[in-house]
């Protein structure tokens, strides 16, 4: 078949989904870092692999891959190694569930804050006629907004106030389903867990009044024990900005209430 | 283990469902519900988060062992594990990920395009009291928003456009096959189930597509298909919506 080939940035997010996959299933792999801060995905020789111009894409052999969660399950089909998918067919329906969740519902209101105040000043201050010709390099009409919006500072104060909401509401449900089995979806450690990881990684100090030791114990005694895993310590590690580095948090014993500024 | 599968007519979500199981020779307690009157928030399991919050809105509920399951591709995944029928997906690897890809890709732009115009086509009549019972504050508001009937033009456009894009890449996929993934799959019951009732609302999109017609003749020709649906109360289940998966609020 062919070696695998990861196109991925931070261990953070989609890109970090089949990055921590492939590192619980012990596949060796090319990792091909690109910059997202630098526009590295809509230059022509990425678009020549995913037209679409998102990360990550993965390659094995000459088979192209795209959607990070979908890629996940191939991760666990294709290759040998602890399964990361449950036995029970109502358990694997509840982590496509919850992955479906995060996806679709949870992430991209995390996103719209992470984006507002990180990816948008991050990439502010480069040369203005740079910018707008990597706006218009986008393939997708839907992330052209996007990167807009961040570049430009253009989120209305509505719709950050509803991600606010989803967040909160998000993090109530996770501790909820943490507080009743000892993993987000099953009671093993499965696909669902390395989804939620990457989205909540950094949760204690991106929404320290909404989870911490006090409000989210279980939240916490998940993300610890995840983080105690030697794929995730590995993974992280390839991280290259701040970004990934806030993963540290997880490294106190203790992060109460008097953590919040 | 029994099963009780909660169904509105058999068109969406239900579709899917229904087709699957029937696709797959299991048997369940079949239970009508009008999802269009918003009978879901009246079921037992209705404030369980995975029927509460499910991102497909109003969608079809398999109760097994006291916990409700929604999302259709998730339930005919699940009942393609344990069916004794023909598989719902493919056995290769790499196949399976180009079913769950483009499932996802037709859950995340087609659904809620074909609920949107689904919805200002032939708008659901909400039973007032089901309203508060609705455990979801943006599922609550794509009821109000479909309660006044009429839609912002740029999301209506954009939304026959995202119809148009979904028979163009069904056209092209049915280049040299009979079904999008070569055999028969959920791939084929999900899109079916979010473009037949698109056919008399967007006709533009279906203009001159033989092979998507042929496609839709097929499907219709199953047994299974057949069975989900004779389910349908009304004259017109493809005319049947309720609020679905909400468009993409940014990127």
């Amino acid at each position: 078949m062919g070696g695998v080939t990861l196109y991925h940035w931070e261990p953070n997010a989609n890109s970090g989904k089949p990055m921590l996959a492939l590192m619980e299933k012990g596949v060796a792999f090319d990792s091909h870092y690109l910059d997202l801060l630098n526009f590295d995905q809509h230059k022509p020789e990425y678009l020549a692999i995913n037209p679409q111009g998102t990360i990550p894409a993965m390659l094995h052999g000459e088979r192209v891959l795209t959607e990070s969660t979908a890629i996940m399950e191939y991760i666990d089909e294709a290759f040998p190694g602890p399964r990361l998918m449950p036995d029970d067919p109502r358990d694997r329906w509840r982590v496509r569930w919850w992955m479906k969740f995060m996806d679709q519902w949870l992430a991209p209101s995390f996103s719209m804050i992470g984006w507002s105040v990180f990816i948008g000043p991050a990439v502010r201050s480069k040369d203005p006629e740079e910018l707008k010709a990597a706006i218009e390099r986008i393939p997708l009409p839907e992330r052209r907004i996007a990167w807009r919006k961040a570049i430009y500072g253009l989120f209305g104060e509505e719709e950050m106030k509803e991600s606010q909401r989803r967040v909160a509401v998000g993090i109530r449900m996770l501790e909820e389903a943490l507080g009743k089995r000892q993993w987000l979806a099953t009671d093993r450690y499965s696909l669902a867990d390395v989804n939620g990881f990457n989205l909540a990684f950094a949760l204690p100090l991106s929404q320290p009044k909404l989870s911490n030791d006090e409000v989210t114990p279980n939240i916490l005694r998940w993300l610890r024990a995840i983080y105690a895993r030697p794929a995730t310590k590995a993974c992280w590690a390839l991280g290259r900005t701040a970004l990934a580095k806030r993963v540290a948090i997880l490294e106190q014993p203790h992060i109460g209430k008097e953590h919040v500024a | 283990m029994s099963m009780t599968l909660y169904h509105g007519e058999p068109n969406g979500p239900s579709f899917t469902v229904l087709a699957a199981l029937f696709e797959k020779g299991l048997d369940a307690s079949l239970v009508h519900i009008d999802l269009a009157q918003g009978r879901r928030h009246a079921l037992p399991c209705s404030l369980q988060p995975e029927v509460a919050m499910s991102v497909e809105g109003e969608g079809p509920v398999l109760l097994v062992d006291g916990e409700g399951m929604t999302d259709s591709v998730f339930i005919a995944c699940y009942l393609d594990d344990v069916g004794p029928g023909s598989a719902l997906r493919p056995s290769d690897a790499y196949a399976r990920w180009e079913t769950m890809t483009w499932c996802r890709q037709l859950i995340e732009r087609t659904a809620p395009a074909a609920a949107y115009l689904g919805c200002r086509a032939h708008a659901p009549q909400p039973d007032p009291a089901m309203l508060p019972k609705i455990g979801s504050v943006d599922l609550r508001a794509r009821w109000d928003d479909a309660a006044v009937g009429t839609g912002a033009d740029d999301k209506l456009a954009d939304s026959r456009t995202k119809i148009t894009q979904a028979v163009d890449k069904i056209e092209a996929r049915l280049d040299g096959r009979e079904w999008l993934m070569r055999e028969f799959s959920i791939a084929d019951l999900e899109s079916y189930a979010w473009l037949a009732g698109m056919v008399h609302v967007v006709p533009s999109a279906f203009a001159g597509k033989s092979r998507t017609a042929s496609w839709l003749k097929r499907i219709e020709a199953r047994p299974a298909v057949r069975r989900a649906l004779s389910l349908a109360r009304g004259p017109a289940a493809a005319n049947c919506w309720a609020p679905g998966p909400e468009i993409n609020r940014w990127g």
